[in-house]
């Protein structure tokens, strides 16, 4: 390819020359296909808050004719940096879809055969509330299963379930981040925000932040790897797009992320590196620290990950020297390894010894701003145990959230009571559980299954009722805070009406409450709810701010140090920042970090790993058409090495099969992962014939994923199934 | 992202309007030469004549279709661009099948005439106007004619030739292939209808007639191609890259097997070996029928070979990577 | 005041490109380009041998050429250029031919098969005449893209322009292309 330097006074020259004889001729102006468009409707500009993905990036649609013609980032709010990914823009067509669940729908043939019966609200309403009753009547209420995801409605679904009575709600974060925030909570008593704008070395593991897009870290690290040239060093056995952009990227062998963070803080300890003012005001446990990674030596660390130690040497000197400006990025889908809790506290304890703490472009404690709260009649407290256990069994995990996945083995196993009803909000366990023979095995031995979702999912596909709940574009949420360094106040609010016979959460939940006797807990309108929130907000005309802008976040920089004075107190056992943990000893946890080598795959079995693309989220936005243009059907990524010893050919379909299950799938023969690895994108193989364009199309990595989970915190451990590959 | 924008009609449409510019060539030249002042190759010229109008409109008729609005094509005529081949292409191929038509009723004969005006409602007064002999404007309608047909035959080559964008395509060489290989297409169409046509059972003399011409077009289409790969070759590495495409590209069995060797040189060897004694032995010409169904057929064969190589390699050839399509 | 003369054109810092293709969607929801359509792509470049690998992202669209070969072999004038700079198809005289496809040596143009007609990007013209950015500009997670008028002293292109080094596509092709793709 030619590179040149053009005489820009000649080629404006010509261009002038040229575009001037041509556009002499023409008259008028770009005029619009006539088709879906009318020239009197009139155009207004709503701001809202994208759903699509848990980032809630500030969109301003723009309406015509009642019709949502296109979202435009809104710039004000500094979390999404003026941006929204592909997703975001695509978030029209999920009202626009024409798979979409157009009215309530009751189960008529078998769980998952597809029969179903359109119904009014009504009949769905006193359908789920009749068989709700049913296991109340048979179980008590804690034989109902109440699960959600995050959501700015998901507190009216959570409400439902405590006010029915039922102690289980089991929320997404032990499929997601609990192990992470449970290690940094752990260690200085909070989860802090990561300033990779203002960073001057970064590492991340596995954290595929370009694909995998969490505002405003991926744009920060663009801003700061690539515009201020900070450095960037990667580890992931793929090579992702954060790998391409990346400085140095390691391809580490799977699981032994520890081992290079021990090695890290071993050197840095021995050269004594380390920030000694901060470690000396505001930590405690450096002896122990100092004297227990004496053992992990570059060399040894190098055995383990097949990171040369020269290379962990050298960048363990570059991220102290680069000292509080120095980052080991959190990540945040943390289920990896049964050791991810420790491995995730490792990275904290690294970070606090280089004194990052509180500092620009280090970690940041979240700022947050104030909100005011509708006051609802209060229900009593749950009286039954958790199903989950989870008292018992991870005593420092978040009891609201749950334990998913020892949740489903207790239910299954009926112990230590039997669980009949579930009522699943905006989640999709049959694809986000590993194992989805065994999910299906829990829906199976339910009497009772509702779920609300935005469209037909998996799990909406084998409910006994489907409640539609309108897109967010169709309806007004609860305030949400968003802390973090750049802290926002974003407001979704109706942009269109809904064109389906779809309610809000709010009203679908009413709806059930009314027929369960408990409407005085629900007696509140979504614009009721909504301003009292905004009562607290600290400026003026609050809601009117609100609805003409959609966000408000504090102008002016970011404040750092604010927690940097030596009164300060940790939310912690000591008041200090943890190194060594005696709350996880109490626990029976190791206090410091311990290595123990992760099992690896035999000759012939393979690590199957996940991951993100940026077109989708999890694994429901791949039946969107603008997005499922990207990519239409899911493949396996293997090294041509292996493919080449097994004789598999790039493009040919292949059977990959664990111990609980087996999938068919195309092969992409690749470089860009490692030999003894292989991935495949979610979303796919999709069981509901009401996401035409997935149903049947390549596999679902549920089927095949095994069930396991992080000591700790129970966070599910998604990384250690080993699969074998053949030809199809 | 690379598509076929312009696909198997385009083809056909290329090869038909070469075809007919072909035919009327052949026609033409078929009533100007004479033999003592007699015209010995009346015959061919009248079926010449008779023919040459069809494909080229068919030909149009197909490309209207084509359009994305087909029923705004006249907009071609609304417009006149000088630096668009396809507008100045546009009203070359109209008033060349006008002529085409004109110069094919003046080769009526008067029943033929008459029974076509018989089908005509009498009420049509002004049409029954046109029910004239002009038999006698033969001469003077292919003298017109004959810059038209010429015309059509190099548009057709100038219409991808002049696609800067395109390395297969953008170099002068293909307007001149494009039309040697119409003129030589048009003369085997001749030869072929002029077999076929038992009624008529062809004469000797006609026959080399149009042997003798086609060896002379196939021989002069020859002398371009060698030319377009060398010079291709030596040209810019884009050009270079483009001709990958029949050098051991996608299009090289094509062009090499089926274009270059059955649709040029098996014809061009099977007319010389018939030609040879004729010509060099000054022996009577005792062409073959069979020999000759053959070779017509082939050359036609190869002159449609022709364009669809180069509709569909030029649209893959590219500035940019190669290898675009996928 | 006299009317300035202004040149549009983007330039785009390609290393920047995450390949999220949220200027694709962008641009789809904004113009109605038609599934399977595209106004705009990511060219990806994948290089190496495991462990040593490179991939490069590189955003294209209609160049806005300055002497674009898509205008001048379009038989109705449908294509045309504006006194800006920007290339648009006058949709009421395009009959289809797709000569124009055939010809853009940046296969920057797609065929609109509901409405018959070839179509392309229009750098957004009618935000741009509103004063705003192009769609895929305003989206963009990473800010590859800049927008601007060349003619503009003060436009944030031509500052980049004069100061970082830059390239254009294929510039053999003689359109004199109008994406400057930053070194
Ligand atoms: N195999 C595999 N499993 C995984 C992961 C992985 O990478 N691979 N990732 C894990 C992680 S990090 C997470 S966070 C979880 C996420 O797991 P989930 O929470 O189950 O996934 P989501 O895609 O967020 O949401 C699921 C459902 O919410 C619906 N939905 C979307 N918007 C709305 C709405 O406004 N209202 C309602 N009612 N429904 C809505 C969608 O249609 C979809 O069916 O998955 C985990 N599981
Ligand atoms: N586009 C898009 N963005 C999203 C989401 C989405 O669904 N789509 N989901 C959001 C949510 S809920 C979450 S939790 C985050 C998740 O964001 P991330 O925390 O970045 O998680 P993943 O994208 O799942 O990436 C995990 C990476 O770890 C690599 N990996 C696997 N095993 C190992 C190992 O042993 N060591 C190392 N170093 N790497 C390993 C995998 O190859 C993979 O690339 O993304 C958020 N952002
Ligand atoms: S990152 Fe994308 S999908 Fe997520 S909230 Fe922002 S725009 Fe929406
Ligand atoms: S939006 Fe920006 S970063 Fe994303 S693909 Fe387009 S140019 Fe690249
Ligand atoms: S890139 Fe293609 S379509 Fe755009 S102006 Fe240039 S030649 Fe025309
Ligand atoms: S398709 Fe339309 S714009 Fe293109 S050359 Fe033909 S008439 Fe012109
Ligand atoms: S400038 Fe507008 S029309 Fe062109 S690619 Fe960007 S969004 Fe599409
Ligand atoms: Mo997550």
């Amino acid at each position: 390819m030619g590179t040149i330097r053009m005489d820009r006074r000649l080629f404006l020259k010509s261009a002038g020359a040229t575009a001037g004889a041509v556009a002499a001729t023409q008259v008028g102006c770009l005029r619009y296909f006539k088709k879906g468009r009318s020239s009197a409707a009139e155009t207004k500009e709503i701001p809202t808050t994208c759903e699509l993905c848990p980032n809630k990036c500030s969109a301003i649609a723009v309406v015509e004719g009642g019709f949502v013609k296109k979202l435009n980032p809104n710039p004000e709010n500094p979390k999404s940096r003026d941006m929204l990914c592909a997703r975001g823009n695509a978030a029209i067509k999920q009202v626009y879809d024409p798979d979409r669940i157009k009215q309530p729908m009751i189960r008529v043939g078998a769980r998952g055969e597809g029969k179903w019966k359109p119904v009014s609200w009504d009949e769905a309403f006193d359908f789920a509330a009749k068989k709700l009753s049913e296991v109340k009547d048979k179980y008590g209420p804690q034989g109902t299963l109440w699960s959600s995801t995050e959501g700015f409605q998901e507190v009216f679904f959570k409400n439902l379930g405590l006010a029915f009575g039922s102690p289980n709600l089991v929320r997404h974060p032990t499929l997601c981040l609990a192990s992470v925030n449970l290690a940094y909570s752990a260690t200085f008593g909070t989860v802090p925000s990561f300033d990779l704008l203002n960073s001057k070395f970064v590492i991340m593991s596995g954290a595929n932040r370009f694909e995998s897009i969490i505002t405003p870290d991926t744009m920060d690290l663009i801003g700061g790897v690539m515009e201020r040239k900070a450095k960037l060093v990667y580890l992931d056995p793929r090579f992702t797009v954060t790998a391409a952009k990346a400085d140095e990227w390691y391809p580490i062998k799977p699981g032994s992320d520890l081992a290079f963070i021990l090695a890290m803080i071993h050197v840095i300890i021995k050269e004594g590196r380390h920030s000694k003012d901060f470690v000396a005001t505001y930590t405690t446990g450096f002896d122990q620290l100092a004297e227990h990674v004496k053992q992990y030596t570059p060399e040894w660390a190098e055995k383990e990950t097949e990171i040369p130690a020269a290379d962990i040497v050298r960048i363990a000197r570059e991220f102290a020297d680069a000292g509080a400006r120095a980052l080991y990025y959190a990540g945040r889908r943390s289920s990896w390894y049964q050791n991810d809790f420790q491995m995730r506290r490792a990275q904290a304890i690294l970070n606090a010894i280089v004194g990052n703490w509180d500092q620009m472009g280090g970690m940041v404690p979240n700022a947050k701003l104030p909100k005011g709260e509708f006051l609802f009649m209060p229900w009593d407290e749950p009286k039954a145990p958790r199903v989950d256990e989870i008292e018992t069994a991870f005593p420092l995990a978040a009891k609201g959230d749950g334990v998913y996945l020892k949740l489903r083995e207790n239910v299954l196993s009926g112990k230590p009571y039997p669980v009949k009803g579930w009522m699943v909000y905006k989640q999709d366990p049959m694809n986000s559980l590993p194992d989805q023979a065994k999910t299906m095995k829990m829906i199976d031995q339910m009497d009772f299954i509702g779920v609300i979702d935005v469209q037909m999912s998996d799990m909406a596909w084998y409910a006994d009722v489907v409640f539609p709940e309108s897109a967010y574009l169709e309806r007004t949420d609860p305030v949400e805070v968003m802390p973090g360094i750049w802290p926002a106040v974003v407001f979704r609010q109706q942009v269109v009406k809904p064109i389906h016979d779809t309610k809000p959460n709010l009203e679908i939940v009413q709806g059930i409450a009314k027929r369960l006797g408990l409407s005085d807990y629900f007696d509140y309108t979504i614009d009721q709810w909504v301003e009292a929130e905004f009562k607290d907000l600290p400026i003026p005309m609050a809601a009117e701010h609100m609805k003409k802008h959609g966000v408000w976040a504090a102008s002016g920089q970011p404040s750092y140090g604010k927690t940097l004075n030596s009164d300060h107190r940790f939310v912690t056992k000591t008041g200090k920042i943890e190194l060594f943990s005696e709350r996880l000893q109490e626990a029976g946890h190791d206090p410091l970090p311990v290595y123990t080598a992760q099992p690896q795959p035999r000759n012939d079995q393979f690590r199957l790993i996940l991951g993100r693309v940026g077109y989708f989220t999890h694994a429901n936005q791949s039946n969107n058409v603008w997005l499922h243009e990207f990519v239409k059907e899911n493949d396996l990524w293997i090294n041509p090495k292996p493919a080449e010893r097994l004789g598999i050919r790039d493009g040919a379909y292949v059977n990959v099969s664990s111990s609980v299950g087996s999938v068919k799938l195309k092969a992409r023969v690749t470089e860009e992962i490692r030999p003894d690895c292989v991935f495949m994108l979610h979303g796919f193989g999709k069981k509901s014939k009401m996401q035409s364009l997935v149903y049947n199309v390549g596999a679902s990595d549920a089927v095949i994923l095994e069930t396991a989970w992080d000591k700790v915190s129970g966070n599910a451990a998604f990384h250690e199934t080993f699969v074998k590959v053949a030809n199809a | 992202m690379h598509e076929f924008n312009w696909g198997l009609l385009i083809v056909v449409y290329l090869f038909l309007g070469g075809l007919s510019a072909g035919l009327f060539f052949a026609a033409g030249l078929a009533n100007y030469l004479t033999v003592d002042d007699k015209p010995v190759y009346a015959k061919v010229a009248r079926m010449g004549a008779l023919l040459a109008p069809w494909p080229v409109a068919i030909g149009s008729g197909l490309l209207i279709l084509d359009l994305g609005n087909w029923y705004r094509f006249y907009k071609l005529f609304l417009h006149f661009r000088w630096q668009s081949p396809m507008s100045i292409g546009s009203y070359l191929l109209t008033i060349f099948t006008l002529i085409a038509f004109v110069y094919l009723f003046a080769w009526l004969k008067e029943d033929e005439r008459k029974w076509i005006f018989s089908k005509i409602p009498a009420t049509w007064k002004q049409v029954h106007r046109l029910n004239v002999d002009i038999s006698s404007w033969r001469e003077k309608i292919a003298m017109v004619g004959f810059p038209f047909s010429i015309g059509v035959g190099i548009y057709t080559g100038v219409l991808l030739g002049a696609v800067s964008a395109r390395p297969f395509w953008n170099t002068n060489l293909v307007a001149q292939m494009f039309l040697f290989s119409a003129l030589s297409s048009g003369s085997a169409a001749l030869l072929l209808a002029m077999l076929l046509d038992r009624k008529n059972p062809v004469e000797k003399h006609e026959t080399k007639f149009l042997v003798t011409l086609d060896v002379v077009f196939i021989s002069l289409e020859l002398f371009i191609i060698l030319p377009y790969i060398i010079h291709g070759q030596l040209s810019s590495q884009a050009v270079k890259d483009a001709l990958t495409l029949i050098l051991g590209g996608p299009y090289t069995v094509v062009f090499w097997v089926f274009f270059l060797f059955l649709g040029l040189l098996v014809p061009l060897a099977i007319e010389v070996y018939e030609l040879f004694p004729s010509i060099f032995k000054g022996r009577e010409f005792h062409g073959s029928r069979r020999m000759a169904l053959t070779a017509a057929g082939l050359v036609l064969f190869g002159g449609f070979l022709l364009r669809y190589i180069f509709v569909y390699a030029g649209q893959v050839s590219s500035f940019h990577r190669m290898g675009l399509l996928r | 005041m006299a009317i300035k003369k202004k040149r549009y054109a983007l330039v785009i810092d390609s290393r920047k490109c995450i390949n999220c293709k949220a200027c694709v969607v962008a641009c789809k929801a904004e113009n109605k380009v038609p599934v399977g359509n595209f106004r705009n792509r990511i060219n990806e470049e994948r290089k190496g041998e495991y462990p040593k690998l490179s991939i490069n992202f590189e955003p294209e669209q209609c160049h806005h050429c300055a002497d674009p070969s898509c205008v001048r072999v379009c038989p109705t004038g449908a294509s045309w250029q504006r006194k800006d700079g920007i290339v648009l198809v006058n949709y009421d005289e395009c009959i289809g031919c797709r000569y124009c496809m055939v010809a853009c040596p940046y296969d920057a143009r797609y065929f609109n098969e509901e409405e018959g007609v070839v179509d392309k990007c229009t750098f957004c013209s009618h935000r741009v005449d509103k004063g705003d950015i192009p769609a895929c500009v305003e989206t963009c997670p990473s800010k590859v893209r800049v927008f601007g008028d060349l003619e503009d002293p003060t436009a944030r292109i031509h500052e980049l322009l004069s100061t970082r080094r830059y390239r254009v596509k294929e510039p053999q092709t003689g359109n004199g292309p109008q994406l400057y793709y930053l070194l």
